[in-house]
């Protein structure tokens, strides 16, 4: 093992007793390995030694690994919004203390860290890691309540939740981010038009297409926002005793989330990979028995829940606000680690209060020094 | 039993189950090189004590919430101490040791600034003075 520290050499003055050796090398960055992102972005701005250090610990020893951020917001205007977010590579909560958002309105998510406000007179929306930076639209035409809004490259496809009799519940909108402008295109298919909401849809979105898939019978359409053309209809129902299922992507991986029983009795969740050509599912996990009974937590009832992915990791949580917090991992070979998340205790006192939105982010030392940046930014480490 | 000697001659003899939490000693004893004493050139006698110490523990404890505290009062030790400990835990390869002491050592990085961490870790700042300028420009919250 390589000698990782020397005695500062003082010429003039005398040797200080005890004076603290200098750490670098293997040592450092297994230290550093252990210190968690938002002080890695102190500690990689004190040396030059140390900014290598920093860099080579997060590729060798320690990577970065994306964040679950959840948004708690009151149900009444003025829509007070508190963030807090989980580091897994540190295994801790942090609040993220920040401005309050302007002309707020609820605030919603369908897939990763894309991040809404639909108003009457506005359409805003975030796609960065720690959504400091908004895009403020003009609204789509039709007036929607409860749609699903997926971002598909430099896109924004809004479609479905119009709540107006006039309006066709199917239609689906275009947002271009570059040009500023919407499009109206061909509707969502017709055997929708019972479910064509957020409610009753759970979408799965890459840089090219967007898939919409029925949470209860797995019916399954893709929409591609640059031909502006519908796909379908697939069945995504890898097990019929599946009562309930959630789509997204994990990296290049589209993942199907599956409840098992019924409500009253969920016997298994499990997890299938689906093959974006095919349409085909390949089993790819299941969850523990032990973890199935905290998701549940006391409550036997399990009728629905929410999912959130982002690169290598799927968060999932129990839509009616109790319960634990899961996280599973791709690990090497795609074997699945299941864990479950600690300290929740912040999050569910705030449930009482209002909603939860749940957003997964690619997090960096870039992020954070821009966030840090901004107005009165802070991270906080939750107690 | 294994004998161990530290730098300043002290000499300690362990059981086997103990020496071999110390993966460099447990390859030596593989390597059929344990029957004298081994020499620990790295180690002062007071610091192999208390590496011994907490390797006995560990192996003597199963239970989690006890040895959770016994560790967070094992650690409390002042700096240089606990450098010299980090130092001989990763020449001996004690992994619950090192990670103890690594951790330690990242507590005190958290929530600092950069001055901070310069004045605590004894830090040359070798950034050429432009870098320096650039650095502070683009970051002036960590300098505040």
């Amino acid at each position: 093992m390589t000698g990782n520290m020397r005695l500062k050499e003082d010429e003039e003055e005398e040797e200080e007793e005890g004076a603290s050796p200098i750490i670098y090398g293997d040592v450092l960055e297994l230290i550093l390995s252990h210190v968690p992102l938002v002080d890695l972005a102190h500690a990689c701005l004190v040396s030059d030694t140390w900014k290598h250090a920093v860099s080579s610990s997060l590729f060798h020893l320690n990577k970065l690994r994306p964040w679950l951020v959840v948004h708690t917001q009151t149900t009444r205007s003025p829509y007070l919004t508190s963030t807090h977010a989980y580091d897994p590579r540190s295994r801790l909560w942090l609040h993220v203390d920040k401005p309050p958002l302007r002309h707020v309105s609820p605030l919603r998510s369908s897939h990763s860290s894309l991040l809404y406000m639909l108003s009457p007179s506005k359409f805003s929306f975030s796609r960065d890691p720690l959504h400091l930076t908004w895009h403020h639209a003009q609204p789509p035409l039709v007036w929607r309540t409860d749609p699903i809004v997926a971002a598909v490259g430099s896109r924004i496809v809004i479609a479905g939740g119009s709540c107006d009799f006039e309006d066709d519940p199917l239609a689906v909108e275009v947002y271009d981010v570059e040009s500023r402008s919407w499009d109206s295109c061909q509707s969502m298919p017709a055997n929708l038009k019972d479910s064509a909401a957020s409610t009753w849809l759970s979408i799965a979105v890459n840089g090219r297409r967007m898939f919409v898939m029925e949470k209860n019978t797995g019916e399954t359409y893709s929409f591609d926002p640059s031909t502006k053309i519908w796909n379908g209809p697939y069945e995504l129902h890898p097990d019929p005793a599946v009562f309930f299922s959630a789509i997204s992507f994990a990296g290049d991986r589209m993942i199907l989330v599956g409840l098992i029983g019924d409500a009253e009795n969920v016997k298994n969740v499990k997890l299938w990979k689906v093959d974006e050509e095919t349409m085909e599912c390949e089993k790819v996990g299941e969850m523990p028995q032990l973890l199935l009974e905290k998701l549940k937590n006391e409550n036997s009832n399990l009728a629905s829940i929410g999912v959130t992915m982002q690169g290598d990791f799927i968060y999932i949580h129990n839509t009616s606000g109790s319960g634990a917090l899961l996280c599973c991992e791709f690990k090497i070979h795609d074997e699945i680690e299941w864990s479950i998340i600690e300290n929740v205790i912040i999050i569910s006192d705030k449930t009482r209060m209002g909603r939860l939105v749940f957003t997964c982010s690619d997090v960096g030392i870039h992020d954070v020094h821009k966030a840090l940046s901004s107005d009165n930014r802070r991270f906080l480490y939750s107690p | 039993m294994i004998t161990l000697t530290s730098s300043d001659g002290e000499t300690f003899k362990v059981d086997e189950v103990v020496a071999v939490k110390m993966q460099t000693i447990e390859h030596m004893m593989e390597d059929g090189c344990a029957e004298t004493a081994i020499p620990v050139p790295n180690v002062t006698g007071k610091i192999l004590a208390k590496a011994i110490d907490f390797i006995k523990k560990h192996v003597e404890t199963t239970k989690k919430e006890e040895l959770r505290a016994w560790d967070a009062d094992f650690i409390k030790v002042d700096q240089a101490t606990l450098y010299d400990l980090l130092m001989a835990a990763n020449y001996l390869d004690i992994k619950g040791l090192l990670d103890l002491t690594c951790q330690r050592v990242a507590d005190m990085i958290k929530g600092k600034s950069v001055e901070e961490i310069r004045e605590i870790f004894n830090i040359e700042n070798d950034f050429t003075p432009e870098e320096e300028k650039e650095i502070r420009k683009a970051n002036q919250w960590a300098f505040e």
